[in-house]
């Protein structure tokens, strides 16, 4: 009975830590086209489409502007969505027009979970930039078109900055790191069961299974039918029943490239308060060419 | 009178075409009662001999049918350096116009409907609107071998930096370039004279910094713009057999430009090998004149690179120089010329 109130009491706290989360930034972490269209001539609000140029040219948010996803993420060593050079990473949040204090909007296309967390994951990479202040467009422009929003084509031209920062490398971790974590910090697979479970596998990943002692918890309980998120409660709810409540307890999140992840990984840092997540950027692309590496099914 | 329509009837009112009747340019029978009836004589495609267009459009088809696009010229004159004059006879009439020829573009293919690429159809690109320019669904499917995988960054590694700043490939390779011009005809596209080329916007001395300006002034007519700024690996096709094809796989190779041996460049390796037409009865008699390796602009620029970022990498360690031990193995004796040691750096 003790040891259930002490739960309830932590749990308590913890949600009541929750708003100071929110406060600390200067936007909510999502955010709907309502406040994309009221906040759109705000200048300190920068929407930045991440879709492919082509599509962007196609049909955008007016005053968006375009970069790309493979300016975020790139193949490297061997592996799928690795980070560029800090230095490029900087070229382009400067050539988009983000500057130390802006209010960076991400859109992109919300058709599946991988172009979902598309999004995610150039918000961990913003994070990981130093740009604290980074929300996500619910439903994306799916959702944008669907709320029939005005559209604007053609390319805006962003007014460039210069950029510097000290990167926070603690956001992502190394296979060493996860691998010395194993027992200690809680590993979370988000890949869907058949493959937590090594059902099933991606033809890039030497192996079926998943990290040894991961749990699981799955991307795609995070979204409703519409691609938009399920409400922060009902989120909270899914996430902690995998990770327990402990907001200061490490977790090391992974998928198959270190995209995935990030979905999980954003939220949890920024709506819901765990205080340390990471993100294994290898995954099991990574994991999985190293024989010593436990992994079990 | 047969009425099924395949353009969308709200287009008709907005696309001056549409002032023309169907049968202007897809011919056929208008007043044919049934679908076999009215299609009967129909061309599919309009615009294979431009003889459509051009009853407005004359003064872009008269250059364009010189234009490589069309003629495809550019593939037969890769080809005919390795071949005796009987050789290009068959050649001629047995690969360039079963095979080759097959691959020209016309009109309709970038402005209406989307080429079709080994046997996929994407269909019109805009509901048969004549659009001016969709990249992406044009240029990238004849393109998407090696260019476009590459510069948009699907090919692995980053993106071309021109991509990633909102440029798609008319930005660069404008009307004049595709629709011909007054110099044409043209053998090759590195003949054409109104292609792009870097210093067209990246004039020298106007540098931001002053390492950039000085890389820049010492590596001047000895290394091209790719030599340093290509990201990484592009694609390189090897052992291409008349009906089956070639293989592929990702490289980098830095070697002495065949056609100015005086400049380092990225070489590609390309897939003739001394057995490709043999189906076809042609030997390649002067294969060896020949070599394996071309100069190649791959699509994938950055402002940095592991070669702008490191001198030591060419200069001391030679990383993806070619060299005589590594040349293809039965390859063109004209190989032999284009590997290259760079000096190190006098200090």
């Amino acid at each position: 009975m003790k040891k259930i109130r002490v739960s309830l009491l932590i749990l308590a706290l913890c949600i009541l830590s929750l708003p100071i989360v929110s406060f600390a930034r200067d936007v909510a972490p999502i955010v709907d086209t309502a406040w994309v269209e009221t906040n759109i001539n705000n200048p300190k609000v920068v929407v930045v489409d991440i879709r492919k140029v082509e599509d962007y040219k196609a049909g955008h948010i007016p005053n968006a502007v375009n970069a790309f996803y493979g300016s975020w993420a790139m193949m490297k060593g061997g592996l799928r969505n690795e980070l560029p050079a800090a230095d490029d990473l900087f070229d382009v949040i400067g050539g988009a027009g983000i500057g130390n204090d802006s209010i960076v909007v991400l859109v992109g296309k919300t058709d599946a979970v991988p172009d979902r967390t598309d999004i995610t994951r150039v918000a961990w990479t913003l994070k990981y930039t130093g740009i604290t202040n980074v929300a996500i467009l619910d439903g994306g422009y799916n959702k944008w078109v669907a709320d029939k929003k005005a559209v604007s084509t053609g390319a805006v031209r962003p007014k460039a900055k210069s950029y510097q920062a000290k990167v926070n490398e603690g956001l992502f971790a190394k296979k060493d790191h996860v691998m010395k974590s194993i027992g200690k910090a809680v590993i979370v697979d988000v890949r869907e069961p058949d493959f937590y479970k090594g059902v099933k596998k991606l033809e890039f990943v030497a192996k079926a299974g998943h990290i040894a002692k991961a749990v699981n918890l799955p991307t795609s309980q995070m979204y409703k039918q519409d691609g938009t998120y399920k409400d922060k409660a009902e989120l909270m709810n899914i996430a902690s029943a995998a990770v327990g409540k402990d907001m200061a307890k490490e977790i090391i999140t992974y998928c198959d490239t270190g995209k995935v992840c990030t979905a999980w990984s954003f939220m949890m840092t920024e709506l819901m308060g765990y205080k340390d997540v990471k993100v294994y950027d290898g995954s099991t692309e990574e994991w999985t060419k190293d024989p010593q590496a436990p992994f079990e099914q | 009178m047969y009425k099924a329509f395949l353009v969308d009837k709200a287009l008709i009112g907005k696309d001056i075409h549409f002032e023309e009747s169907c049968s202007s340019c897809h011919k056929g029978n208008e007043k044919g009662p049934t679908r076999a009836a009215a299609h009967k004589g129909l061309v599919a495609r309009p615009s294979k001999s431009m003889e459509a267009c051009e009853k407005c459009h004359d003064n872009i088809t008269g250059p364009f049918k010189t234009a490589l696009h069309y003629t495809s010229e550019g593939q037969r004159h890769g080809v005919a350096g390795r071949l005796s004059k009987g050789e290009l006879k068959v050649f001629n009439e047995k690969v360039f116009e079963q095979s080759c020829r097959s691959c020209h573009a016309s009109c309709g293919d970038c402005h209406v409907k989307a080429p079709v690429i080994g046997g996929v159809n994407t269909g019109l690109l805009k509901g048969h609107r004549f659009v001016k320019r969709d990249e992406g669904k044009t240029c990238a499917l004849c393109h998407g071998g090696r260019v476009y995988p590459e510069f948009t960054g699907e090919y692995g590694g980053a993106a071309d930096i021109h991509y990633q700043k909102g440029m798609i490939c008319v930005d660069c390779h404008k009307k004049g370039e595709l629709h011909g011009d007054s110099a044409a005809p043209y053998m090759l596209r590195k003949e054409v004279k109104e292609r792009p080329r870097c210093t067209n916007c990246h004039k020298a001395g106007e540098e931001k910094t002053e390492l950039a300006q000085t890389s820049h002034k010492s590596h001047n007519g000895k290394v091209s713009c790719y030599g340093c700024h290509s990201g990484g690996p592009y694609r390189n096709c090897y052992d291409c057999h008349l009906g089956t094809g070639a293989t592929s796989k990702p490289g980098f190779i830095l070697g002495l430009n065949p056609r100015d041996k005086k400049t380092v460049t990225t070489l590609r390796v390309i897939p003739t090998v001394r057995d490709t037409f043999k189906s076809a009865g042609i030997a390649m008699e002067q294969f060896d004149k020949l070599p394996n390796y071309w100069d190649s602009a791959p699509h994938n620029i950055r402002k940095r690179t592991e070669r702008t970022r490191s001198c030591e990498l060419c200069h001391n360690e030679k990383k993806n120089f070619l060299t005589k031990d590594a040349l293809l193995k039965n390859g063109s004796k004209a190989n032999e010329g284009l590997a290259y040691t760079p000096k190190p750096i006098k200090k």
